[in-house]
């Protein structure tokens, strides 16, 4: 895709290689691996292979088999992609063995474009456009071709101690200057409480909070991509928490640390800008808070605004390069994320917020009563509806986006650490970005 | 063993002050997650980490920890048996094979030989680990158990140290004499000199064991299916859920714990073999 190209003709090559080996070596292995391949007569399904991590996967999957005579799909669980999964995948693109389908994170697509990993699959789901939520379907197309079909995401709210703010006699803060003042007063209150925990070490958080300002880092034009980490909107948002890390008024620590799971439960921390799907994780960390938590939709740079952002973007299905069955594997992709049914059983799972335009369909998403009950009874997915309709289409995520959130929470934490400006973090991880690029010979404008 | 009189006091207890905090630094992480490990979901992070809660649930925990997913986390157990046993045991048997033949057979090029089986020590595992995947997917084997048993059949490590012991512990003269009354050299090799390495074989199964005990990369790079993961890969990915569900914490808590006691079992258990080589003395000083 972008720059590298001159790798893949190698790697191809080895790839064909490697499938003569294996078409006929697999004649003599009696172990299980189905290399045969090659096109199903008669009543005989197709059998694709699909790799995910989400847990209760497998649900959608038997779902799809059910309904399906022609595709048998065999799910492999593996370890997320960041913990070594994608690794996993490229390497078996690269021995020409690949799994049909993979779970894929947004952010982790431009990552497998320049290594030529993805299938193509425009002509068999591009038709599909329309089901799905405009920026969630851009993330998986480039070029005006469609690499991945989007599964599901995390708008960003804000979950928040409705109880402490009232009691403080807190309205809402649906500005970011509200956000500052509210900050002063539940720090007042209790030199313990904070009005959230800034969280270092959490690249998406960081990158959230940047893309709701109207950050836009990374454009890619003719082959080449424009970084730009140090953009102003980006500064304005470092600026920002800058004034609340001066002041104190923020608690500066590392989000599911120890310290922070004691604070969520206790109180000391009394907000959390999170994904949708966070709701669960303070069920489950905080079950004693039942009932006094809220959410609202993230503050606003400008009255009356209703901009949002996600949590690292979400997570797609793709097709890999070297798979028997692109046709089919696209089909599954497809029905996976788009299928009621199939959608249904993601969202009950715990997938994230479904991709697909219309959730008229998804039962969870309509009513959750031992959801809304931990809120004291809001229904909390009107909040994300809303917040995942106003994200910005224009987001793009670059590739080396592991190299990005590594360089990111490095940099703002030694900024935290150290008292540098906060600023500077962005500037330096402007630098690391471009110099990473190029290292890997991507052009960068 | 006699402490030597002349000894001062001072540096006894300087070395001793030393050995403790060393211990310390060691226990303390194994003690927090067995402690940890009895604690519920909540006292996990609400509750002193070094000290139990006042509601302990040990059994709870261990029973959830055994029913997740079907009972997956039993499987994964056996798994690690499986792959660090046999392939521990194999290791150990080529290498005491090939470091007796380097130690007590004279042949061209024995040098040599020995120095790329010594260059491999310093190979570090994640560097191969790709390679092998190649070169196990061409065999059509990745995916089933035979891709991390092979990679884990061989120390180079191991036929070093049983160079070294062979040298030490095995006699020519022994050799010698077990020749002259008619035993082949298999037999020698079988019957008298295992015998007399056993304390390097035992560290060459304990060492091989708890590296491919704890062995990540190449398991995930071969294994597709969850039923074949051993522990190690098995929790990482229990430990990938929790952000949509904080109760896995405490499944990876307690499997972390289980885990750890396993190999201290083991190796208390194999601590016996550790004694100092009962053919001391066999042959004329």
């Amino acid at each position: 895709m972008f720059g590298q190209r001159t790798r893949i003709p190698r790697l191809a090559l080895a790839g064909t290689v490697t499938v003569g080996l294996v078409a006929a070596l697999a004649a003599c292995s009696s172990g299980g691996s189905s290399a045969s391949g090659g096109s199903s007569t008669g009543g005989e399904p197709v059998e694709i292979t699909f790799q995910s991590w989400v847990p209760n996967i497998d649900q959608a999957v038997d779902a799809f088999n059910a309904s399906h005579d022609d595709i048998e799909v065999k799910l492999e669980t593996i370890t997320a992609g960041p913990d070594g999964g994608y690794a996993k995948m490229l390497s078996a693109v690269q021995a020409g063995n690949p799994a049909d389908v993979v779970q894929l994170g947004y952010d982790a697509i431009p990552d497998f474009l320049i290594n030529d990993a993805l299938e193509d699959i425009t002509e068999h789901v591009g038709d599909a456009e329309d089901d799905f939520v405009p920026w969630q379907w851009q993330t998986g197309v480039f070029n005006d071709k469609v690499y991945a079909v989007p599964q599901a995401s995390g708008p960003l709210g804000q979950f928040y101690r409705k109880d402490i703010f009232d009691s403080l006699g807190l309205a809402y803060p649906t500005t970011w200057d509200e956000y500052y003042e509210a900050a002063k007063v539940i720090h007042a209150s209790d030199p313990n409480k904070y009005i959230t925990a800034f969280a270092f070490n959490q690249a998406p958080w960081l990158i959230g909070l940047s893309q709701q300002a109207g950050a836009s880092w990374f454009t890619a034009e003719d082959d080449a991509w424009t970084v730009s980490i140090d953009d102003e909107a980006t500064l304005k948002t470092a600026q920002f928490w800058q004034k609340l890390i001066d002041e104190g008024l923020v608690k500066i620590e590392a989000d599911f640390s120890s310290e922070w799971n004691a604070d969520i439960q206790n109180g000391n921390v009394a907000t959390w800008i999170s994904g949708s799907w966070a709701d669960a994780i303070l069920r489950g960390t905080a079950p004693d808070t039942a009932g006094k938590w809220a959410v609202g939709p993230m503050p606003q740079w400008n009255a009356g605004d209703s901009v949002s952002a996600t949590w690292a973007g979400g997570s797609a299905s793709a097709v890999l390069k070297g798979s028997d069955h692109p046709a089919e594997a696209a089909e599954f992709a497809l029905w996976l994320n788009s299928d009621p049914e199939s959608v249904n059983i993601l969202t009950n799972v715990g997938a994230g917020w479904p991709a697909v335009a219309d959730t008229s369909e998804i039962t969870a998403l309509q009513d959750a009563p031992e959801v809304f009950e931990f809120y004291g009874g809001q229904d909390i997915w009107d909040v994300f509806a809303e917040s995942d309709k106003s994200v910005d289409t224009s987001w793009k995520w670059p590739p080396l986006s592991s190299t990005l959130f590594s360089s990111l929470t490095d940099n703002v934490k030694s900024a935290v650490d150290g008292g540098t400006p906060l600023a500077d973090a962005f500037t330096k991880t402007q630098d690391d970005m471009v110099a990473a690029l190029e290292d890997k010979g991507i052009s960068v404008n | 063993m006699v402490r030597s009189r002349r000894q001062p006091l001072g540096s006894v207890i300087a070395v001793n002050a030393v050995l403790v905090l060393a211990a310390a630094y060691f226990l303390l992480p194994l003690l927090w997650v067995v402690i940890a490990a009895t604690k519920s979901p909540g006292d996990l992070f609400a509750s002193f980490g070094l000290w139990f809660s006042d509601s302990p649930q040990a059994l709870e925990n261990l029973s959830r920890l055994f029913t997740q997913d079907g009972g997956i986390f039993g499987t994964w157990v056996l798994n690690s048996v499986l792959y660090s046993a046999v392939g521990a045991f194999v290791a150990m048997v080529l290498s005491a094979a090939c470091g007796y033949a380097i130690a007590k057979y004279v042949f061209r090029g024995r040098e040599t030989l020995f120095s790329v089986i010594l260059g491999g020590v310093l190979v570090p595992a994640t560097v191969i680990a790709l390679p092998l995947y190649f070169l196990l997917n061409a065999a059509g084997l990745t995916g089933t158990y035979w891709a991390v048993l092979l990679p884990s059949m061989v120390s180079p490590f191991g036929v070093y140290l049983a160079r070294i012991q062979a040298n030490a512990a095995v006699p020519d003269e022994v050799i010698e004499a077990a020749r002259i009354d008619g035993a082949g050299d298999l037999r020698i090799f079988g019957s008298i000199a295992t015998r007399m390495m056993v304390p390097a074989l035992v560290t060459i199964f304990l060492f091989q064991f708890v590296t491919i005990w704890n062995n990540y990369l190449l398991p995930l790079v071969m294994l597709n299916d969850t039923k074949t993961f051993p522990i190690t890969l098995g929790l990482t990915l229990w430990n990938s859920q929790t952000q949509r569900d904080p109760m896995f914490y405490q499944l990876v808590v307690t499997g972390s714990a289980v885990s750890a006691i396993l190999l201290v079992a083991l190796m208390v258990s194999l601590q016996r073999f550790w004694k100092a080589d009962l053919t001391a003395g066999a042959t004329k000083g």
